[in-house]
């Protein structure tokens, strides 16, 4: 009698929410999620590659961290990741630099770059404890992605990839899999506001296939069964300089400003297929918000809008005598005797 | 409206305002100092030497937190406090100094990255000091971009003789510890010279340091980041304590791989620019260039404000000194440059004399079982020399203390006689599998004018499969040895009294004795490396064999073999073809064929059979169809 009861209310239930259409939000709701609600931007650029002839992948992550960089985000929120070193790599006949073309047009190595995560510290096992916050004890704080619930995080990759995965330093993998439960976890963990994937490989839409986490917008440089190609060689190195994809994204980031009115939706639109020769993939279905309304610095800045109010704040100042030490009432300072040690051990000489 | 005027005039005035109450601004800089120095000498074989050196100098008192810092770097500060650590020194080196031409760098480095680090406290134990050092080495993979992080147990020793503490001994030696550890593999780029630039007053906006510029440093043959940070107390008072931090960077340019053809060389040759004012934090800033080179002299316009003899052991060099806040006082200070001019007709430098000591090391043997590590040290000197070599054999190579040998042979013979020097000195902690390096410091007297080879048996293990690198066909390397020990002469010898901090004080600075120590060059192994290719390649040939053969064996074992008695074939040309078509496309239908044929032959030989016959056919009938199906 009483389950009977029971399923009578569970049906009851179950028929006023089917009346219930979920499919329309309210408008305060939607309006409100088109705007940006990030506090402050991550960035985390990963090349997988080691070797000379992989220099195109240290070009290209370096395209993405000089971009990132002039467009506001500080080297303390971004995690750079390079497998080599390419800049004074002995092949290199222009030591310190690393350019984008084979005119040498952008030195996208620059004068100022702080490099986290380089040579054999770039690994699979790195990487996932990097974005899940799972970091080893004693991990220095430039090697951390603190990001939290306001974070907009930037993940770039590039390397060499298949059909669902990406290849670190030629000896291990990546699975789309691995990273779409890595990307979960963040979210569960509450490290991202809104999530970023670009990634420059072969078959590179196969990484993002199995995200389900919300909140993330995609773009890959080409589709599964596709290759993504380089653009050009330079043959005063012997090598290509940079992949397609990446290269046309930096033509365009190359143009966009601070305060720049250009939309994430435009940045999808980069490289078409005539340029590109691999189609560019993009996944919006997890993104609740108009690629078309977001400002590209929301993810490649990191520029928050200011207000500037005119009203009454009372504000208590520090008393200025915390700070100085009060030197008139101090001892005087002594004399310095300092005795060195002998430097050299006096046994071997017996 | 009113309000708001009334409280902007406030703010405007507050400066003001505040200005009267500060305190004048040279109070301060007695607590804290900061100098900056380049000093430029020439070398042998048309090479240059610049060594940047930036000294931060804090005195302080027990009673003040060491987190309050003004040019110190805060983080430097945080070490100090945290880690118990005394005395640290990091080295971030490219290249290879040549000590047989270039005499004796003013700081010493190896190749890689280099950390030593002394910890006092009281109540430090060797395992808590274990933590202390991997952490500290963490810490400083952060701030310096590098890889120290790698520093860990199995690459780290305490080593026992070769250094010594710089700061006060507190009587109790028990409570004093030291950890080393060499990278060799480690790169050093720009990415390291940005954070360590960081780490100034000024960083690379004024002074000194705005000639650091990654482009022209990382052209040079050898170049070399520097952090030491030394405590040092006053003997009287324990409690009254200084913090050093010296940054160094040493560079040598060769000035023919540089872009024109003579000898002659600026500032904004080698810099790429001038020099645009001094850092206004400085206490002092000055420039140091050494004016002869074996009784030539060099013209240095502008002349030098002040020159400088100094006679170190009865050595005599003499220096062009520039003081740069002098040079920027006056109005209309432009762009700073120096320009040397060698005297004509003779740019070519000769070599210079070698110094008393200096050593090399290679690999003996061959194959990738066995080995011997081989250390030459020579001593040109007319008087013999103590000598203490350190040597960290990592892990991954197991060496044979009973294999020790030190032969040795007098300067002028190519071979080594039989006769071997006995060791005076001797400390040996072996090494353990995946686990500990082995360490081996022994110390010995070099005769005079003679050299000695050191040598030591090794075997090269075979590594697990995850051990290997990503690019394990590079081979493996073995971080250079150490080499201490103690000159009687200064001819060379550059280094800073330890007493003193500026390059000023090594002026005159005749000891009864310099001590040195050497970094001889790293050696790479390569250990056994399988062909991580070949499980793939087994694979692959294993499957096609297979493959191979299982359709063949398939195929005998399941298919019937049946011979076509073609009985039947027209003779018309015309109606060959249509046969042919017919019975190609009716081969599914063999059996029917079949059967009719032995049925009609079955016809000449009679019905006796033909029931027996029937049963056969069924059963015919009933294989090839399964064969079909499959």
């Amino acid at each position: 009698m009483l389950h009977k009861a029971l399923l009578l209310v569970l049906a009851i239930i179950q028929i006023n929410a089917a009346e219930y259409d979920t499919s329309i939000l309210p408008e305060a709701y939607v309006d409100a999620a088109q705007h940006s609600t990030h506090t402050n931007n991550w960035a985390v650029l990963v090349d997988a590659s080691r070797f000379w002839f992989n220099y195109r992948h240290v070009a290209n992550v370096l395209s993405i961290y000089r971009s990132v960089k002039r467009l506001g985000i500080p080297d303390s929120q971004i995690i750079l990741m390079i497998a080599d070193d390419m800049a004074c790599n002995a092949r290199n006949p222009r030591p310190g630099q690393v350019y984008n073309n084979a005119n040498q047009h952008i030195n996208v190595y620059g004068d100022d770059v702080e490099v986290d995560y380089r040579g054999y510290e770039v690994t699979v096992e790195n990487f996932v404890r990097l974005l899940t916050g799972r970091t080893q004890n004693g991990t220095a704080r430039s090697k951390k992605l603190l990001s939290d619930a306001g974070s907009n995080v930037l993940i770039y990759l590039t390397g060499h990839g298949g059909d669902g995965f990406l290849k670190f330093q030629d000896s291990e993998e990546i699975t789309s899999q691995e990273l779409a439960d890595g990307i979960q976890q963040m979210w569960e963990k509450k490290r991202y506001n809104e999530l970023f994937f670009m990634v420059d490989t072969c078959q590179a839409a196969s990484l993002y296939e199995k995200f389900t986490s919300p909140n993330v917008l995609a773009v890959a440089s080409s589709l599964v069964g596709e290759d993504s190609l380089s653009h050009h060689v330079d043959p005063s190195i012997g090598v290509y300089m940079i992949d397609r994809y990446t290269y046309y994204a930096l033509e365009f980031l190359e143009k966009v400003q601070p305060f720049s009115k250009r939309t994430i939706g435009e940045f999808l639109q980069v490289c078409p297929k005539r340029v590109c020769i691999s189609t560019v993939g993009v996944r919006k279905d997890l993104y609740r918000r108009d690629p078309q309304k977001v400002p590209i610095t929301d993810f490649f800045g990191a520029i928050r809008p200011t207000r500037v109010s005119t009203d009454r704040i009372n504000v208590t100042l520090a008393n200025e005598e915390d700070f100085y030490t009060d030197f008139e009432h101090m001892p005087p300072k002594k004399q310095f005797k300092i005795i060195i040690q002998p430097q050299f051990i006096a046994k071997i000489n017996k | 409206m009113i309000a708001e005027l009334a409280l902007t005039l406030l703010l405007l005035l507050s400066p003001l305002a505040l200005g009267q109450t500060q305190i004048p601004q040279f109070q301060y800089q007695t607590d804290e100092q900061f100098h900056e120095e380049l000093v430029v000498r020439p070398l042998a074989g048309d090479h240059v030497n610049t060594y940047f050196q930036f000294t931060t100098r804090w005195h302080y008192g027990v009673h003040k937190n060491l987190y309050h810092t003004q040019l110190t770097p805060r983080v430097i500060a945080e070490i100090l406090q945290t880690y118990d650590v005394k005395e640290l020194h990091i080295g971030l080196t490219q290249g290879l100094w040549r000590y047989e031409t270039w005499g004796y760098p003013i700081v010493e480095a190896t190749g890689g990255a280099e950390l030593w680090a002394w910890f006092s406290s009281p109540n430090l134990t060797d395992d808590s000091v274990n933590k202390q050092w991997m952490r500290l080495a963490n810490v400083f993979s952060g701030i310096l971009c590098a890889s120290l992080n790698f520093v860990d147990n199995t690459n780290s020793i305490a080593p026992k003789h070769i250094f010594r503490p710089q700061f006060m001994e507190s009587g109790n030696r028990s409570h004093q510890f030291v950890r080393y550890a060499t990278l060799p593999r480690e790169i050093v780029c720009t990415e390291n010279l940005t954070p360590w630039k960081k780490l100034l007053p000024c960083g690379s906006a004024s002074g000194l340091a705005t000639l650091l510029n990654s482009g022209y440093i990382h052209n040079t043959k050898y170049h070399s980041l520097g952090v030491k940070v030394r405590t040092l107390c006053d003997s009287d008072d324990p409690s009254n304590c200084l913090v050093e931090l010296t940054q160094t960077a040493n560079l040598v340019y060769d000035l023919k791989l540089l872009e024109q053809s003579n000898t002659d060389f600026s500032l904004r040759r080698l810099f790429g620019m001038g020099l645009n004012g001094y850092c206004e934090m400085a206490s002092s800033s000055k420039i140091y260039v050494q004016l002869n080179e074996q009784g030539e002299r060099f013209q240095l316009t502008p002349t030098p404000q002040e020159e400088v003899l100094s006679t170190v052991g009865g050595h005599n060099v003499l220096f062009g000194v520039y003081d740069i806040q002098q040079q920027f006082e006056e109005p209309g200070a432009r762009l700073f440059n120096i320009a040397w001019l060698g005297p004509k007709g003779n740019s070519k430098r000769e070599h210079t004399s070698p110094p008393p000591l200096y050593a090399h090391r290679y690999l003996l043997g061959n194959g990738q079982k066995h080995g011997r590590i081989a250390t030459e040290v020579t001593n040109t000197h007319y008087e013999p020399l103590p000598v203490v070599l350190m040597e960290l054999v990592p892990w991954y190579v197991h060496a044979y203390l009973h294999t020790l040998r030190i032969s040795s042979k007098p300067q002028h013979l190519h071979e080594y006689t039989s006769n071997e020097l006995k060791f005076s000195l001797l400390h040996y902690a072996p090494g353990k599998q995946r686990e500990l390096p082995t360490h081996l410091e022994i110390g010995f007297m070099l005769p005079a004018r003679s050299s000695a080879l050191i040598t030591i048996e090794v075997d090269y293990l075979l590594l697990k499969w995850l051990e290997y690198p990503p690019d394990a066909n590079h081979g493996h390397y073995i971080g250079s040895a150490v080499i201490g020990s103690q000159l009687p002469i200064g001819r060379n010898y550059t280094a800073l009294p330890l007493e003193g901090y500026l390059f000023q004080d090594s002026f005159n600075a005749s000891q009864p004795a310099y001590a040195l120590t050497l970094r001889t060059e790293a050696l790479i192994v390569s250990l056994p490396t399988p062909d991580f290719s070949m499980p793939y390649n087994v694979i692959c040939l294993a499957c096609t064999v297979v493959a191979l053969a299982f359709g063949p064996i398939h195929s005998v074992a399941t298919k019937l073999i049946i011979v076509e008695r073609q009985t039947t074939i027209p003779r018309n040309l015309l109606r060959k073809v249509v046969h042919k078509l017919t019975s190609r496309f009716s081969r599914r239908s063999t059996n029917t064929v079949l059967n009719e044929q032995q049925n009609n032959e079955q016809n000449g030989k009679g019905k006796e059979k033909e029931n027996e016959q029937e049963e056969k056919q069924l059963d015919q009938t009933q294989s090839c169809d399964k064969q079909a199906h499959m």
